[in-house]
């Protein structure tokens, strides 16, 4: 079996011979990227420096609470404020992959960029195996390209430093209890962030109707699962279709879009099944996403589809 | 002297569960390693095989299933062909397969029909997990169906006397049930072998 305190000693070990110089880390504030910063920070202290990218696609309140937790964890750390960029990389675009090409290579030049800056010569990443599982090459088929591995341009000028490629996030989820992160049991969220839960070319319209969806979906899961109704899932967002409806709101006509609901229990996420949420759960996410976003969104779905045959996430 | 440690490697095909083979066989208390499946058989030093399942089409793009055959006709420890590995074996063997008339994705319920030494002391239906396009159509001389599902009457097969076993359903994947006992099945298979030789 797995055991987290021999994988840590043997990683901090390891990585304090491969990394000689100063390092960056591309930190999300998610669970991989977390404990990677708290091995590599173990192994080399302060030649390691903690970069967090705005996108401009993350959820409601991330940037602040991220800032807060790399904080907490005494890493050095620096926010990249870069939406702008990706925004105007991002116009246009509707193709799954193509957005998350550009995405996962526009962080690797940012990633450059602040390396340069501080002198680093190393950049490490909390790729997992299924990113590069499902990242394709070889024999392997394209499922998805992860941000951090089908982004890696061929000139990258940084030694990669990748010390949680063969865990799966159970696994990663184990170290980090042994190392007492905060974030350890945080769910899942791709790099791609709101931008691969816009279906379509992500807007910033359409990006601040997907964060708000996410927000209330988290929201009410979260509350239910406190109060004892339902086990929290794995996973569980809001993804932004542009499929529009009819509907009537206020003796109106409306005709607006619609948001699917997903929410999947897994252990690697290799395989998933959809969550049985409580149906009174589901109708409070329904009622309050569609008074908060008026006559922009009039219908709610709920993805009832297991991976295989879907994936997780909608692109 | 203390015998070493039982030794299964995994051959892979390029499926989306290779690594979580590895991840199993490595759980067990087995040494393992992932192998490209041109490997020579002669560097493969190993008590037993698992042939990963893979994107390639069994009946389209044999080739890309590498040494797979190699390994089948000459290695001489037991083999368990997963999915594309387990159709591979199927028709290198003499038998078919072809694209599945109702193809399975995800959950599955499966029938065992002989327990044999995979299913031993196992429930008679369980659920497993699937990702397959095509199937096993025809058994080869010499083989025996174990178990079937609805819209697939070829799950699970062994040949009658030598050690080759295959699985359309993939036992690797935390959703299918009582996936690691089938493993520890396997790798008992492979421990009585050693024993043997």
């Amino acid at each position: 079996m797995f055991d987290p305190q021999e994988f840590i000693e043997q990683q901090i070990m390891k990585l304090r011979e491969e990394v000689k110089g100063k390092a960056v880390i591309a930190a999300s504030g998610g669970v991989d990227s977390t404990v990677c910063a708290a091995l590599v920070g173990k192994a080399i202290g302060d030649r390691l420096l903690a970069v967090y990218v705005d996108t401009g696609f993350m959820r409601k309140g991330e940037n602040e609470n991220v800032s807060e937790m790399l904080r907490r964890l005494g890493v050095n750390h620096k926010l990249v404020d870069a939406s702008d960029e990706y925004f105007d990389a991002l116009k246009g675009v509707t193709e799954p992959e193509t957005k998350r090409k550009i995405i996962g290579e526009k962080f690797i030049r940012i990633f450059e960029r602040e390396a340069k800056k501080s002198g680093a010569e190393y950049l490490v990443q909390g790729t997992i195996a299924p990113d590069w599982i499902e990242s394709g090459g070889g024999m392997r088929d394209i499922i998805k390209s992860h941000h951090n591995v089908g982004g890696l341009p061929k000139d990258l000028n940084l030694k990669l430093v990748e010390p949680l490629r063969d865990l799966y996030k159970d696994e990663v989820r184990k170290v980090a209890r042994a190392l007492k992160i905060e974030v350890a049991e945080r769910q899942p969220f791709p790099g791609p962030a709101l931008a691969i839960r816009v279906m379509g070319e992500p807007t910033r319209e359409a990006v601040a109707i997907a964060r708000e969806a996410c927000a209330i979906v988290e929201e009410e899961i979260e509350k239910a699962s406190a109060a004892g109704k339902m086990k929290l899932p794995w996973q569980y967002f809001a993804v932004l279709l542009p499929v529009k409806s009819v509907g009537v709101q206020g003796d109106i006509r409306a005709y607006g879009y619609t948001i699917a609901v997903r929410a999947v229990d897994s252990v690697d996420a290799m395989t998933a099944v959809y969550s049985k949420i409580p149906h009174d759960v589901l109708e409070q996410i329904s009622i309050r996403i569609t008074n908060k976003m008026k006559d922009k969104v009039n219908r709610i779905v709920y993805d009832i589809t297991h991976k295989p045959p879907a994936t997780i996430e909608w692109e | 002297m203390f015998p070493s440690i039982m030794r299964v490697l995994v051959v892979d095909n390029g499926g989306q569960w290779t690594h979580r083979e590895w991840r199993v066989l490595r759980d067990l208390g087995v040494d393992s390693e992932i192998v490209p499946n041109s490997t020579p058989l002669e560097n493969i030093k190993a008590d037993g095989l698992v042939l990963s399942g893979g994107a390639p089409r069994v009946g389209l793009d044999r080739e890309k299933m590498g040494k797979c055959g190699e390994y089948i006709d000459k290695a001489g420890f037991p083999i368990l062909g997963i999915c594309a590995g387990h159709q591979f074996m199927a028709t290198h063997m003499g038998g078919k397969a072809a694209p599945s008339k109702v193809p399975e994705f995800g959950k599955t319920l499966i029938t065992i029909d002989d327990p044999d030494d995979l299913f031993q002391g196992l429930p008679d239906t369980l659920v497993a997990w699937e990702s397959h396009n095509d199937e096993v159509t025809e058994l080869p001389p010499d083989f025996v169906a174990l178990a079937h599902s609805d819209n697939c009457s070829i799950q699970a097969m062994k040949h009658t006397s030598r050690p080759l076993y295959g699985l359309q359903f993939h036992p690797e994947v935390e959703n299918t049930d009582n996936g690691y006992e089938m493993f520890q099945a396997f790798i008992d298979i492979c421990e009585a072998s050693r024993k043997k030789a």
